[in-house]
């Protein structure tokens, strides 16, 4: 049996990943989190919003991934994300100023809608913050 | 001389029109590599799209313990086509050689040929909106001077209010007429199904190798997300392929418009030069047999 798994994150804007991993895991959306190893049943489920980690070299990497599908063969994880970024692609500086932003509309909101555009916003840039390691990404 | 001044006015006039084709030109060639760039960069995630559609669905095909959702119907189980909607998509602006009028043959041809009756009709672009109310056709959904930035909307929109028609029973298949970018100076005018999907033989016979999926939560959740995506994917690269190709074509018509006024500027050159060269070889002519005399 194979004992790496090709991991391939995609977005509609831009093919985000692709290399040989040894483990995966990554945020569903009904399920929690679910862990890859190589030889795996094949899967297919929908993709949460949260933080996606491989293993590779014995490394552990992380990735962003906001929504879509994950497909999952023995040799193979194909994950269909509505957005994803590497770790390199955050901005730490927007994002923080997103958070801010995203804290302040919290405050404000007056409606169910309002509330829960900013929260959504206030998770996004946590779930950022803590991929790139900054410190205010922990509470989260 | 008569005709010089005449022939002088022509020159600078095509040279204007040089000067507009090409600035066209180069608008073109920027706004294609903008579109270019995002088909590009989509065509993988809508490749890996359809693959995972295609895998999911013949797995599910062959599993009689599934009982697929409405949404799922579409994909797996086409109705006899009855009545169809159908979008067509051009452009804003002419201009751009046989782009339109490719498109809008595939058009007629798809018209004249399909037995279904096309309920609802979405037009993409002013020539589109035109050829309709040429056709006296209804469109029900008119997108005109969309930019590229606004293609995601148009895109729910569709999918969205088909996904609602088909549940309904009200229509039996989508279609999408547009312009396939083969590259900046060819384009291919298709006609694209975009649901019930075509699961041709070849791929039906290599995916039933395939050991089955689990999918979870169970299989029609995961369906009745992923068939939605799947549809405004393929829709978006639809109208960005379409957007593509008619930059492209654009253009492939102002390079050769350009090049044609050059030559026509060289030609109009060439002939008052001789028309110049004329009136002083007559000159010479009477100013010598003048003194002669």
């Amino acid at each position: 049996m194979s004992q790496s798994i090709k991991l391939e994150v995609v977005t509609p804007e831009r093919p985000v990943f692709s290399a040989e991993v040894s483990e995966v895991q990554f945020p569903t959306a009904a399920r929690g989190y679910y862990g890859i190893l190589p030889g795996h049943t094949p899967l297919m489920t929908e993709v949460g919003d949260g933080l996606l980690y491989y293993v590779q070299d014995g490394q552990k990497h992380w990735l962003t991934v906001f929504g879509g599908f994950a497909e999952v063969g023995p040799d193979r994880v194909t994950i269909l994300a509505r957005e994803s970024e590497t770790v390199d692609m955050i901005d730490l500086e927007r994002v923080e100023a997103d958070r801010q932003r995203a804290l302040k509309l919290l405050k404000e909101a007056h409606t169910e809608h309002d509330l829960a555009s900013a929260q959504a916003a206030l998770d996004a840039s946590l779930i950022r913050l803590q991929a790139a390691g900054h410190p205010a990404g922990h509470g989260f | 001389m008569a005709g010089l001044q005449d022939i002088r006015r022509r020159i600078r006039s095509v040279k204007n029109t040089q000067q507009v084709t090409k600035a066209m030109k180069m608008i073109s060639a920027v706004k294609l590599r903008k579109s270019q760039e995002r088909l590009v960069a989509l065509r993988p995630y809508a490749g890996k799209m359809m693959e995972v559609v295609r895998r999911v669905v013949s797995r599910i095909k062959g599993d009689s313990e599934i009982q697929p959702g409405p949404a799922a119907q579409a994909f797996l189980s086409p109705r006899e086509e009855k009545r169809i909607r159908v979008v067509l998509v051009a452009s804003d602006k002419g201009l751009c050689g046989g782009f339109n009028a490719n498109v809008l043959k595939a058009a007629n041809a798809f018209a004249a040929e399909t037995t279904a009756e096309i309920v609802h009709l979405d037009v993409v672009g002013k020539r589109a909106a035109e050829w309709a109310r040429k056709r006296n056709l209804t469109a029900a959904g008119e997108y005109l001077g969309i930019p590229l930035t606004g293609f995601q909307r148009v895109v729910t929109e569709i999918s969205e209010g088909a996904a609602a028609q088909y549940h309904a029973g009200e229509i039996d298949a989508l279609y999408v007429i547009y312009n396939y970018f083969n590259s900046p100076m060819s384009q291919t005018p298709t006609v694209f199904r975009v649901f019930p999907m075509e699961l041709d033989r070849r791929t039906e016979g290599r995916e039933a190798v395939e050991v089955s999926h689990l999918l979870e939560p169970d299989p029609n959740a995961v369906l009745e997300t992923l068939l939605p995506r799947f549809v405004e994917t393929e829709l978006l690269r639809n109208l960005l392929e379409s957007s593509a190709s008619e930059h492209g074509a654009r253009m492939a018509a102002m390079d050769k418009a350009s090049n044609n006024a050059g030559e026509m500027i060289a030609k109009l050159t060439l002939t008052m030069n001789k028309i110049r060269q004329a009136g002083i070889t007559n000159q010479i002519i009477e100013i010598v047999s003048g003194a002669n005399a």
